[in-house]
């Protein structure tokens, strides 16, 4: 399994911090992550892809885009608003 | 030319009495530096007298408003302060808002440029009729917070809207601040500036109006951004406000801790200082900037807290309790102090006083409140804390420098560079030092496909120009921040917003230029007051000392970096502008080294 964290807006939309999906590519746990959390649908979460609102980072380090990126099992992936600034 | 008025206001100070002349400026100006900070940084430079001391009565304070300032668009009632800062001796713009911008700008000028200085503290009341402004004695408001000072002028139906100091700029501590209806212009000590002219507050009364070129389109355009300034992509600000950022930060090791020693405090600490915790300590209330409709403005118990603020008042000196900061952000609005140098400072003499080197009894996780209040009254050690941490480590010595967090003498922002390289060259060469407004580097870092752990010497210098060109462009129309990630295209917006506003056309290229002119006068106008390289450095703290992930700073990659970023803005070695950037931006229009203009002569 692949935790998901959430943080900002991703949590707030989505009303949970911390879930697990099955481990695929990048591609295949965007659409897990929309169905078992549909207040991350459309804003957050697009046709299996993230929009311009979000960025996912691989344990908090490696910021990641491409869809078919493969996710091993036990990764811990960083859902974070886009708009850093402060 | 609609959207301004073409010319400014020259306020002489002398004795109790003040003076005021109208000064024309040319149409050109307005199209070479747009307005807000832009035209500020030329009105510095043009007033400043070289090698100015920021504290004398010859140095300029200079509030510049903007094209869009009393149209409907949305944030756009702003302006900006500008001066040679007394914390960095460059420098320095603020920009700050409130519904004081709106009243300034119907004086029927598009800056205010004041000099000289009161015999006493006063307040000036500028107005549209020169005959009438005026300055009152006011030595019974000396010690009042901006707020209280607000509150008694209303009640009393002297001003309704007010640039004012607080305790903190009247004792002249180089970061204080300037608050405007409760808005701070915060960075640099404008608010020292102020007070060393013993003006407490600042009242505006006029009717003037800039008017614009195509009302109609200026309209459909107001509620289109109105309509997108409440998607997505402002929603953290509004739903959450920037102090959203610290448990992100956190989780992401980026957030400073004890004056930079590390990046983390722990999830239960985060989650105590986020806004749900914040929101336990005190009671949450939404508010926004006049004529703004995102309002990202959120306060808690009354105190409004921003991530700067949570940042420097909490992890930075290792306080972990709500309760505890928002005494101490309140205690930094109430003394008008820039929370960020405040925090900063504060770090550093924690780190001093627990290293043996000073006998101060100042711990990492103290209570602040004594400390800010014997910085804004000079008491006791708050005299040299008064003076910004890289003072203090000219006094400490014995290698204290080395963890001296600051750029050009001004405190760092929330954002740790060693995990976040191409922000670590912004900082280095911003203009007004350790900065992350006047650039947003940070941005470049969080994306895909950047890895922000290295320094970047090809590509880094070109994402911070253009974050820097971004901010000045955004700085001087002026659009809040905020808003730009409701701004697909700023270049092209930002010449249609002017083009309706003023009836002046504006091409893309055009308005890049003008963003680095501007870049090219901050420059030069830091040359000219002593600049060199190597200021554009960060502490040995960085090189010398990794993360506990390993990160760290190579420091000839920082140098690198910060050649080839000068390289690339067209800067001669160790110097100010090329010849050929001069040619290509008309500089030598603009940087005449012609001395200020006369003050009014009605004061002989
Ligand atoms: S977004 Fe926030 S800072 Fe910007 S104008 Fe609105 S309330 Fe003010």
């Amino acid at each position: 399994m692949v935790t998901v964290e959430l943080y900002g807006v991703p949590r707030l939309r989505a009303g949970a911090s911390r879930v697990e999906v099955p481990a695929g590519t990048l591609a295949s746990i965007l659409h897990a992550l929309a169905s078992i959390l549909p207040g991350l649908v459309p804003d957050i979460v697009h046709d299996g892809r993230l929009t311009e609102h979000a960025l996912v980072a691989v344990d908090g380090r490696e910021i990641v885009a491409d869809p078919t990126l493969p996710i091993a099992d036990g990764t811990v992936l960083v859902l974070i608003s886009a708009a850093a600034g402060g | 030319m609609r959207g301004n008025f073409g010319r400014i206001l020259l306020v002489e100070l002398r004795g109790d009495r003040v003076a005021v002349e109208h000064v024309a400026l040319p149409e050109a100006a307005y199209h070479a530096f747009v307005g807000g900070v832009g035209l500020g940084a030329y009105l510095l430079w043009r007033f400043a007298p070289a090698g100015v001391d920021p504290l004398a009565p010859e140095a300029p304070l200079v509030y510049a408003f903007s094209p869009l300032l009393g149209t409907p668009l949305t944030t756009t009632a702003k302006f900006a302060v500008l001066c040679k800062s007394p914390l960095t001796g460059r420098i320095s713009d603020g920009l700050s808002s409130s519904r004081f911008a709106l009243a300034a700008k119907r004086l029927g000028v598009d800056a205010l440029v004041i000099r000289g200085a009161l015999d006493r503290l006063g307040w000036l009341h500028l107005d549209e009729d020169p005959a009438a402004c005026r300055v009152e004695p006011c030595p019974a408001w000396a010690g009042l917070s901006a707020h209280e000072l607000s509150d008694m002028a209303a009640k009393q139906g002297l001003f309704r809207h007010v640039s004012a100091i607080g305790p903190a700029g009247e004792a002249q501590i180089r970061y204080a601040t300037i608050s405007n209806d409760g808005r701070h212009a915060g960075r640099g000590g404008a608010g020292a500036v102020l007070g060393a002219k013993r003006v407490k507050a600042i009242s505006v009364r006029g009717a003037a109006v800039a008017g614009v070129a195509d009302a109609a389109s200026v309209q459909v355009r107001a509620r289109d951004l109105a309509a997108r300034s409440a998607g997505a992509a402002t929603e953290k600000y509004r739903a959450l406000g920037t102090a959203a950022n610290l448990e992100t930060f956190d989780r992401l090791r980026i957030l400073p801790r004890r004056n930079f020693q590390t990046v983390s405090i722990g999830q239960a600490a985060a989650r105590r200082l986020a806004p749900e915790g914040l929101a336990r300590a005190g009671e949450h209330v939404r508010d926004s900037c006049a004529g703004c409709t995102i309002g990202c403005d959120h306060r808690y118990g009354g105190t409004r807290i921003e991530y700067e603020t949570q940042f420097a008042l909490g992890p930075l000196i290792d306080v972990d309790d709500p309760a505890c900061l928002l005494a101490a952000a309140g205690a930094c609005d109430a003394l008008g102090l820039d929370t960020i140098s405040a925090g900063g400072t504060l770090a550093f003499a924690m780190e001093c006083a627990e290293r043996g080197l000073v006998d101060w009894p100042l711990r990492f996780g103290d209570d602040v409140l004594p400390w800010l209040r014997a910085i804004a009254r000079r008491e006791g050690a708050g005299d040299l804390l008064a003076e910004g941490t890289r003072r203090i480590a000219a006094v400490i010595g014995q290698g204290s420098e080395r963890f001296a967090c600051h750029v050009k003498g001004l405190e760092l922002p929330g954002y740790e560079p060693r995990a976040m390289q191409t922000f670590a060259l912004g900082l280095c060469v911003a203009c007004r030092g350790a900065d992350h407004n006047r650039s947003g580097a940070y941005q470049a870092d969080l994306q895909a496909g950047v890895d922000r752990y290295r320094a970047d010497v090809a590509r880094a210098p070109a994402r911070v120009i253009e974050a820097e060109d971004n901010a000045a462009l955004l700085d001087s129309l002026i659009l809040c921040k905020f808003l730009r990630g409701a701004i697909r295209e700023p270049w092209r917006e930002g010449a249609e917003l002017l083009a309706m506003v003023t009836g002046v056309p504006r091409g893309e290229d055009d308005l890049r230029r003008s963003a680095r002119r501007i870049a090219a006068v901050r420059h030069a106008f830091n040359v000219r007051e002593g600049w060199t390289l190597a200021e554009d450095r960060l502490p040995d703290r960085f090189h010398d000392e990794a993360l506990e992930d390993g990160a760290s700073l190579d420091r000839a990659d920082v140098a690198a970096m910060v050649d080839a970023y000068h390289a690339a803005r067209g800067h001669v070695p160790r110097g100010g502008p090329s010849e050929r950037l001069r040619r290509e931006l008309e500089l030598d229009a603009w940087l005449t080294d012609a001395p200020p203009l006369q003050g009014p002569a009605s004061l002989g």
